[in-house]
């Protein structure tokens, strides 16, 4: 029996989610392309709303794109470019041209993209877009009209997993009491700090998808340990980077061993590679959680 | 405090390229502590502006350019006014507008506005409110994150916090690390765990 991502949420399956951005112009036959090896692999495919603030086709075009080609996807939907007008028409939209999962975030500041002179709006916050959903949930708009039709959504938010942070656990309670369905979490490395971040939810009844991002060289391993918030590379990491022959087989290798980890800690694992998903299914051979 | 920063005089030349027999009014609050439009700052403007050609009727510091009452009470601080083409005003964007309320002549501004903030200590503090017109400031311990932090976010801050500093200036502290360190002092944290509905914007 073919079960959908919301219904695999409330089964006991680990989940596997990608992410993919949609392509950066109106040609969008290469990133089918790439999507496509996950067909009938992984459970949802996340579809990204300008990340990094840099403008691409939008995730709504690009997850209808995806569908129609028989993916099961997770439109992304950020704050920073739409006001509660234009997020609620597009939420709207969404649902009638059949998407069903979204992940809400509030989005990087527009300057840390290609357009950074726009105008941001955060007119909401991602708790704020979350409270807004479970109302076009009910049927009713933000402002309480009602509306010809409602949504029903699978609704998802992100978290960073510093178990350290107590702002940000704050806001991942806060997330969870506005109706996040499931929780994507920024990538892990240092396995030792998840744990500890699952056991400082554990009070919180959501299934957490633990982000993976495979390392393809050492200095991708710095430069995020340098400047991504919450990204956390451990030493360990740094020092078996450094001596690979082959950088990119040990950052596999590395996620992996991270994964097996992962199957007894999280309810899934969202990968999100650095470029194309030509590594994506051999990763998932690796940890097993494909039989070849 | 209104701030202020001094536009440079060459921009403000650019402003008055069609302009002649102009008259200077500072503002003795917020333009005179930030040396932007206090007494020293005028008489050099009209100094310069005569170096560079252009012929300077008079000048006048009201005490607050932004609550000017009448033409009349410019006219009793310095009667010259009556022969001015044009009035540069040294204040902020309020005091600009509140003399062109007044007057029958161009106005042009010398100083760019950039918020409301404060001078604390010697400190220039920019970016303390945002004049919302919906004030919950101490919810956050008397620091507004609608003003302070980047994305004006209400619940709690983004992913882009590296090591306490702001995502879009990593030499600028995270408004919530300050609020929750401030929280802390107060022992208020339990604050954090309000949900706070969006402002609510229009017209006002």
């Amino acid at each position: 029996m073919h079960l959908n991502f919301r219904e695999k949420l409330n089964s006991s399956k680990f989940l596997v989610t990608a992410e993919i951005s949609p392509p950066k112009g109106t040609n969008f036959s290469v990133s089918l392309e790439d999507a496509s090896q996950l067909k009938g692999v992984i459970d949802a495919l996340n579809v990204t709303d300008n990340q990094c603030s840099m403008m691409h086709m939008s995730s709504l075009a690009f997850s209808k794109l995806l569908l129609d080609d028989g993916h099961e996807p997770i439109m992304q939907l950020t704050c920073r470019d739409r006001n509660r007008l234009g997020l609620q028409s597009d939420l709207l939209g969404a649902y009638a041209l059949g998407i069903r999962n979204i992940c809400l975030m509030t989005g990087d500041f527009p300057s840390c993209g290609d357009h950074p002179g726009s105008k941001p709006v955060y007119d909401l916050d991602s708790v704020q877009l979350l409270q807004l959903v479970r109302k076009l949930d009910s049927g009713i708009d933000f402002a309480e009209n009602k509306l010809t039709g409602g949504t029903s959504f699978c609704t998802g938010a992100v978290s960073g997993i510093n178990p350290a942070n107590p702002l940000q656990l704050i806001k991942l309670e806060k997330k969870v009491k506005c109706g996040a369905y499931f929780i994507q979490t920024q990538a892990v490395f240092d396995l030792g700090m998840f744990e500890e971040f699952m056991e400082a939810i554990n009070h919180l009844d959501v299934p957490v998808i633990a982000g993976l991002i495979p390392l393809k060289s050492l200095g991708m391993a710095e430069f995020m340990n340098r400047n991504i918030s919450g990204i956390s590379v451990p030493e360990e990491i740094i020092f078996r980077m450094r001596k690979a022959s082959n950088p990119m087989e040990e950052g596999l290798s590395i996620a992996s061993e991270a994964i097996s980890e992962l199957v007894k800690l999280s309810r899934g694992i969202h990968i999100m590679p650095i470029g194309s998903h030509k590594n994506t299914l051999r990763l998932l051979y690796m940890a097993r959680l494909l039989e070849k | 405090m209104i701030i202020t920063s001094a536009k440079s005089f060459e921009v403000i030349l650019a402003l008055l390229k069609n302009e002649d027999n102009m008259f200077v009014i500072g503002c003795n609050v917020c333009a005179a502590k930030l040396r932007t439009g206090g007494e020293p700052e005028v008489l050099e403007m009209c100094r310069k502006l005569e170096e560079s050609g252009k012929q300077v009727v008079g000048w006048a510091l009201p005490t607050a350019a932004c609550s000017i009452r009448s033409f009349e009470s410019l006219v009793d601080k310095n009667e010259k006014i009556i022969d001015a083409c044009c009035i540069l005003v040294m204040a902020c964007g309020s005091g600009v507008s509140s003399v062109a309320n007044v007057v029958g002549v161009p106005v042009y501004g010398s100083n760019d506005t950039i918020s409301l903030g404060s001078l604390s200590g010697g400190k220039l503090i920019s970016n303390q409110c945002v004049m919302c017109g919906d004030c919950i400031i101490g919810e956050f311990g008397g620091i507004c994150p609608k003003a302070q932090c980047s994305k004006g976010l209400l619940n709690g801050p983004c992913g882009g916090n590296v090591d306490g500093m702001c995502e879009i200036d990593r030499l600028k502290d995270c408004a919530w690390t300050l609020i929750y360190e401030r929280l802390k002092k107060i022992e208020r944290l339990d604050l954090l765990y309000n949900i706070h509905t969006p402002q609510e914007h229009g017209f006002k």
